[in-house]
């Protein structure tokens, strides 16, 4: 029989190993977010023309490494955390397979290690996308592989948990709104990684030479149902943190919950399409084809965001109002607690969201302008406003509350963390806009050298390119403050905070 | 608007009508620059 405790805060009745799972990814994904931002700044400093830090073969070793551990690996511990949290602890139920959890972590923490082992010893200078024919050392593929597996089980126990649930009585009709938008993000989640294993399994086996060859346009064409799809699970949890942060600190429910949940619907029908603007020089589709699925079914999964955009701040006015904030159109704005970093995250989130990463991806993601802007750095500006912004941001706000309800622990140096996310929000904000600026006049991403030096035909970029690539350095460094600034916080409170008897 | 007909947010309905009227400018000067184009053709 399971162990539950009855949280003082939410009235949730919080199963032990539940608990302790949210509580052990939550802490290994922000230990990862540390070596993520870490890597960041040495990218960033390479980038930034006054400093140029890195060699030409570690600067590709690094942003390897933060790609991958900023994009997916702190993304993904955290998701796990939030399998357990919106399938269980939200049910009020039990884990139903509790030892399932612990391999879905073990083959995670195993497989992030080989991979990062792989990388920072060079032997895997092939980028985030692993582009055939670039090859890795074979155990960096078996380590992605490890990982999507753990990932993959992490995704069906959600499903396991909320059958069991269902089957106890521990829901009605259909599940709670929040567990419902996570529960949309483990659907496109299983999706993704079965992407991920049709491309990344035939590859290991490439890198082995039991395979002869893999081929290019079929590796882009597969690895992009991995590669952009799996922002879209991002995208389904940070917007059902959204949702729960509503829930906890207002007690705001949305105007119509039926609209939001077929917002969820369109999600999983429409945003993975998404994907097809990176194979828009590819011949193997028709031109016809890319144009439908890069602007009219991909409207139906921006409508939906739009949907959330304005339905979350509806119901926190709606509950704000019934506190009695109700002069003019905006006090219960005014009056919203802005110094717990719980909710202002999650506002930037949504703000940041919307603004940076939503409108320029409708932008960008449009089959006439993808083909000028694709490959560009106006695109890391695009994804730092979608990635950084929206999930990153909103994943420290429900940190932050995680740990006052999960660990039990006060945060440490409160001063500091009312701060944090108005720093990194701005950095980010800064460095998303400066990069889409150079991006603009052509600066390629990903380059160790945007100057071309030594190129048998060099290309000058207007001078102006120079003031953005700074202000971008001087952006991702406000940001790596903002980010340390979380580290230190959060980590010092899960270890040395002081404990919330009741 | 909620299920039941009641209007409850007024702040956030105020600021979705400021998005939209900018979204149908935007929308319109785009319809002006493809009419432009296709005036070339």
């Amino acid at each position: 029989m399971s162990e539950m405790r009855t949280c003082e805060s939410t009235g949730l009745k919080i199963d032990k190993t539940a608990e302790n799972m949210v509580m052990l990814n939550v802490t290994t994904a922000i230990i990862f977010l540390a070596v993520g931002g870490a890597a960041a700044l040495l990218v960033l400093l390479t980038r930034w023309p006054a400093i140029h830090l890195l060699p030409v073969e570690w600067y590709y070793r690094w942003l390897t490494a933060h790609g991958l551990v900023a994009l997916i690996v702190w993304i993904l511990f955290f998701e796990m955390a939030l399998v357990y949290f919106g399938s269980a602890i939200l049910l009020n139920t039990r884990i139903a397979v509790p030892i399932l959890s612990k391999v879905v972590y073990g083959l995670m923490l195993v497989g992030v290690t080989l991979v990062a082992g792989m990388v920072l010893t060079g032997n895997a200078d092939v980028l985030f996308t692993s582009y055939v024919p670039l090859q890795a050392h074979p155990l960096y593929y078996l380590g992605i592989i490890l990982t999507a597996v753990g990932a993959l089980l992490g995704f069906i126990h959600f499903f396991i948990n909320i059958a069991v649930a269902k089957k106890e009585g521990k829901y009605k009709k259909t599940l709670p709104l929040v567990s419902f938008g996570l529960m949309a993000g483990c659907i496109i989640g299983i999706m993704t990684l079965a992407h991920g294993a049709a491309i990344y399994i035939p590859t290991f086996l490439w890198s082995l030479g039991i395979l002869e060859s893999i081929d290019p346009e079929a590796y882009r064409l597969v690895w992009w149902g991995l590669g952009h799809s799996s922002q879209q699970i991002n995208v389904c949890m940070m917007v059902a943190m959204w949702y729960m942060t509503a829930a906890f600190l207002f007690d705001a429910k949305p105007l119509s919950e039926k609209l939001c949940r077929t917002a969820f619907v369109l999600y999983i029908l429409f945003i993975n399409v998404a994907s097809e603007h990176h194979l828009l020089v590819d011949p193997v589709l028709s031109t016809w084809h890319k144009i439908v699925n890069t602007s009219y079914v991909m409207h139906l999964a921006v409508l939906a965001s739009m949907i959330h955009a304005f339905a979350v701040p509806a119901a926190m006015e709606v509950a704000l109002r019934k506190k009695g904030y109700t002069n003019g159109l905006f006090e219960w704005l005014k009056k919203a607690p802005w110094g717990n970093p719980g909710f202002s995250a999650i506002f930037i989130s949504i703000i940041l969201f919307g603004f940076l990463g939503g409108i320029t991806g409708v932008i960008f993601g449009t089959e006439q302008f993808s083909i000028i802007r694709h490959n560009t750095w106006a695109i890391t500006g695009h994804f730092h406003g979608t990635v950084v912004a929206g999930t990153t941001i909103a994943f420290m706000g429900a940190s932050y509350q995680f740990i006052k309800i999960f660990f039990r622990r006060e945060l440490i140096m409160p001063g500091i963390a009312k701060l944090q996310p108005f720093v990194y929000g701005l950095g980010i904000m800064m460095l998303s806009i400066c990069m889409m600026a150079a991006g603009s006049f052509g600066v390629p991403r990903r380059h160790w050298d945007y100057n071309f030096s030594d190129a048998p035909f060099g290309y000058q970029f207007d001078p102006t390119v120079d003031v953005f690539m700074s202000l971008t350095g001087v952006g991702g460094v406000i940001a790596t403050v903002g980010g340390a600034m979380f580290i230190v916080v959060t980590l010092g409170s899960i270890f040395a905070g002081k404990k919330i008897e009741k | 608007m909620s299920d039941d007909g009641k209007f409850e947010a007024p702040g956030v309905f105020t600021l979705a009508i400021i998005f939209l009227v900018t979204f149908i400018i935007i929308w319109l000067a785009h319809a002006k620059w493809l009419g432009d184009i296709w005036e070339l053709y």
